[in-house]
């Protein structure tokens, strides 16, 4: 990884590295049991994913 | 009246456990996961830590804003209280973008979100250990 150029992600990327990284913390801080862990993380996962994509789409409109 | 009664005549290991739980929860601030390390917590520890850092690299990596005291604005200011909760990190940070910040380009100005979530998610999982410890939660 080089510090000095930059490391280049798109915005779906970013977006994907974030909720994965925010819904595993997630999963882990608010639940013991490891199949609940896992539970928590996808379903986080896809709610965040779900959310920005929607966001995302309703201001496309206004984009231009 | 009635909370000050209480206060005067609460058991000495009280006291002990809020004192406990404050060095725990400073711990878990000052390192990320170190709080739960204390309260062996193992999985919650490695978690806290993996994401914590791994924001903090992304997010120097990608030339995200590390924000300093020396903030123009209210903005800036939030922006230094959410990198500081990430604790030693932030000077992790700002030791690995030699280059600055640059938020020209979107990578930049998630860089800066990454930077971000990564002190408030550590301030979370501080606050969860220190719960932890005055038995509030498992």
């Amino acid at each position: 990884m080089n510090f000095g150029i930059g490391f280049k992600l798109s915005h779906l990327q970013s977006m994907l590295l974030f909720a994965l990284l925010i819904s595993i913390a997630f999963g882990f801080l608010s639940r013991r049991r490891p199949i609940d862990r896992a539970k928590y993380i996808v379903w986080s996962l896809f709610l965040f994913l779900l959310i920005g994509v929607g966001i995302g789409w309703a201001m496309y409109p206004f984009s231009r | 009246m009635a909370d000050e009664t209480a206060a005067l005549t609460a058991p000495p290991q009280d006291s002990r456990r809020e004192t406990i739980a404050f060095v725990i929860g400073v711990a878990g601030w000052l390192v990320p996961g170190l709080g739960h390390v204390l309260m062996k917590m193992w999985g919650r520890a490695v978690a806290c830590f993996l994401t914590v850092g791994i924001l903090v690299i992304l997010g120097t990596a990608m030339r995200g804003n590390v924000f300093s005291s020396s903030g123009s604005d209210a903005f800036d200011s939030l922006g230094y209280l959410a990198d500081l909760g990430t604790g030693t990190f932030y000077f992790v940070a700002r030791s690995l973008e030699t280059k600055g910040p640059d938020v020209s380009h979107a990578g930049g100005d998630y860089g800066t979100r990454f930077l971000a979530t990564a002190g408030v998610l550590n301030l979370l999982a501080a606050l969860h250990a220190y719960e932890a410890a005055r038995g509030r939660k498992a």
